[in-house]
């Protein structure tokens, strides 16, 4: 049986393709920095990619000051995604599970969807103050939606064969909860993770905006009134690089939890099965 | 000297054993329909007035044209669904609900994708109790049985089509259920896969003395496997003829060129002929 994976392949394409997205990416900044130099632009509005390359190695290195704002929006949107899912996830298993409360959630959850949530920002403020909690009430309001509506479809769609065989076995409700629908819906529920957490930053950042004593909201918002662009690229720059972070390490557990979708995984985890049962218990 | 026994070959040993100490029940009645019905809303009449009794032990194929009812009659028996009137009796109860002491095989293996064989053979338990060190022993013999040694750590979506339905057979194995209900479960396999596993399963019926409902649109498998068929015709699904292979076993796929068998295949078509 032969193993070639989707993995592999992928890998061999990027290392194939890299030299030529960071050929791309170079001649892009170029073209930035020239029309800068040249005159064309105004470093107050598009600030040479130099400058802010220098303004990144300063508040990270030498000034040190966007660490403490990057950790208060992380703790906050963190927070808020946790949150968000704990509740978005609680009422769709609610609901999978209840038919009488599916039928009455329905109409406000269509009615959440209709409203802009970041426009909830001000009231929460108003109501919570500019600390940290009016921050996480915005991610979490934000966030609770993506892992509601997945982890709902997820646990909703399992095949009607996969049902009637777990009926046949005699599976009480909650066995068939816990061995056939949760897993198939694992695909959808991480992906609903995924979506939590981007929502959750954009709600943290929000909040910030509005009004707030710290985080990568506030540090963006003094560079722009100070007028010093580069340095509010440098933090939008910084929110990026860690927020890619965070994805990468999200798709890495997503990837280990659903692993039989990948050969590779499934393989490695067979031979450890295989293994431990010949090992004298 | 038992440990030296091939898994498959231990299992068939138990059964047979457990065979020996019924054997006054067998020729028994386990499956009986009087005057069975099931409609779907108001106007679908899915199976219509139905009468048989299947013995203990006996292989009954379910044939006929989609839409006669034949999956309909299958989950009436394992309680799946409820009928409209009539009755279903197995083994000497009304049914009521889904029953443990009869398993099912699908058309499609339906195998949970994040368990390896051996724990998708080892689910009926799981759902009735605790996991011993014994059952997983007999899921490893379950396995053998069915042609899989080796296999036990492998995930279904490592495994061919063909191998799927093996752990599936292998797990109706392991529910102990004496009555085995197929719908249409090699139906998505190559025509080469099926013959194959069409004699491996009367071997393994066979050896297990299990009672067996097999539904299937192909006449020659329909014939090939059963000591009876019974034929059905669509709207309202009806058991249009009932028809005795008494063709000797075990079977060889060569039987099916034999006159016997082409007459019983005529037979059979003979019925939608006349609807």
């Amino acid at each position: 049986m032969s193993y070639a994976t989707t993995e592999q392949t992928k890998k061999l394409n990027l290392t194939k393709t890299l030299p030529f997205h960071l050929l791309i990416f170079a001649l892009l900044m170029l073209l930035w920095e020239m029309i800068n130099r040249l005159g064309i632009a105004d470093d107050l509005v598009a600030p040479r990619p130099t400058d802010i390359v220098m303004a990144m190695a300063d508040i990270f290195f030498i000034d040190q000051t966007v660490w403490h704002h990057l950790a208060s929006t992380f703790a906050k949107a963190l927070l808020g995604a946790f949150i968000g899912t704990l509740i978005g996830m609680g009422l769709a298993i609610t609901a999978v599970l209840n038919e009488t409360f599916r039928k009455y959630i329905k109409p406000w959850i269509i009615l959440m969807e209709a409203t802009p949530r970041i426009a909830v920002g001000p009231i929460f403020v108003a109501l919570l103050g500019f600390g940290m909690s009016s921050a996480v009430a915005l991610a979490a309001l934000v966030a609770f939606f993506g892992p509601f509506v997945n982890t709902y479809q997820g646990l909703m769609d399992v095949d009607h064969e996969e049902e009637e065989l777990f009926r046949s076995l005699g599976a009480s409700k909650f066995q068939t909860f816990r061995k056939l629908r949760l897993p198939t819906a694992m695909p959808l529920i991480s992906a609903g993770w995924k979506l939590a957490a981007a929502s959750a930053f954009s709600g943290a950042l929000v909040a910030e905006f509005i009004q707030a004593s710290e985080g990568m909201g506030v540090l963006i918002s003094q560079y722009v009134t100070m007028l010093t662009m580069h340095y509010a690229f440098a933090a939008l720059l910084s929110v990026t690089l860690f927020g890619y972070i965070l994805f990468k390490i999200m798709e890495y557990v997503d990837y280990r939890i659903i692993f039989w979708r990948d050969d590779q995984l499934m393989y490695s985890i067979s031979e450890k099965k295989r293994n431990k049962m010949r090992a004298p218990a | 000297m038992y440990r030296q026994l091939r898994g498959g070959e231990r299992m068939i040993i138990e059964a047979k054993k457990n065979k020996e100490s019924a054997s006054s029940d067998s020729g028994a009645i386990v499956i009986a329909a009087q005057n069975l019905s099931k409609k779907f809303g108001e106007h679908v009449t899915a199976l219509d007035g139905a009468n048989f009794e299947i013995k203990a032990g006996e292989f009954i194929s379910l044939v006929g044209p989609s839409g006669c009812g034949k999956s309909t009659m299958l989950r009436l028996v394992a309680g799946l669904i409820e009928k409209t009137t009539g009755e279903m009796i197995v083994n000497g109860e009304v049914v009521s609900k889904p029953r443990t002491d009869v398993g099912m095989m699908f058309q499609k293996a339906v195998l949970l994708d994040w368990r390896t064989a051996l724990e998708n053979v080892l689910l009926p338990i799981e759902i009735r109790r605790k996991i011993t060190q014994e059952d997983k022993q007999q899921a490893i013999d379950a396995l053998d049985l069915v042609g899989l040694k080796g296999f036990e750590f492998h995930f279904p979506k490592q495994l061919s089509g063909g191998m799927q339905q093996r752990v599936a057979l292998a797990r109706l194995v392991l529910t102990g259920a004496k009555i085995m209900l197929m719908d249409e479960p090699f139906g998505a396999l190559d025509e080469f896969t099926r013959e194959r596993l069409n004699v491996e399963l009367l071997r393994i019926i066979g050896e297990l003395s299990a009672t067996t409902l097999f539904v299937t649109h192909n006449i020659q498998e329909a014939i090939f496997l059963a000591d009876r068929v019974m034929v059905m015709t669509p709207r309202p699904g009806r058991i249009a003829k009932v028809i005795d292979v008494g063709l000797k076993k075990p079977r060889d796929i060569s039987i099916q060129t034999s006159h016997e068998f082409n007459v019983l295949v005529e037979q059979v078509r003979d019925v939608f002929g006349e609807h």
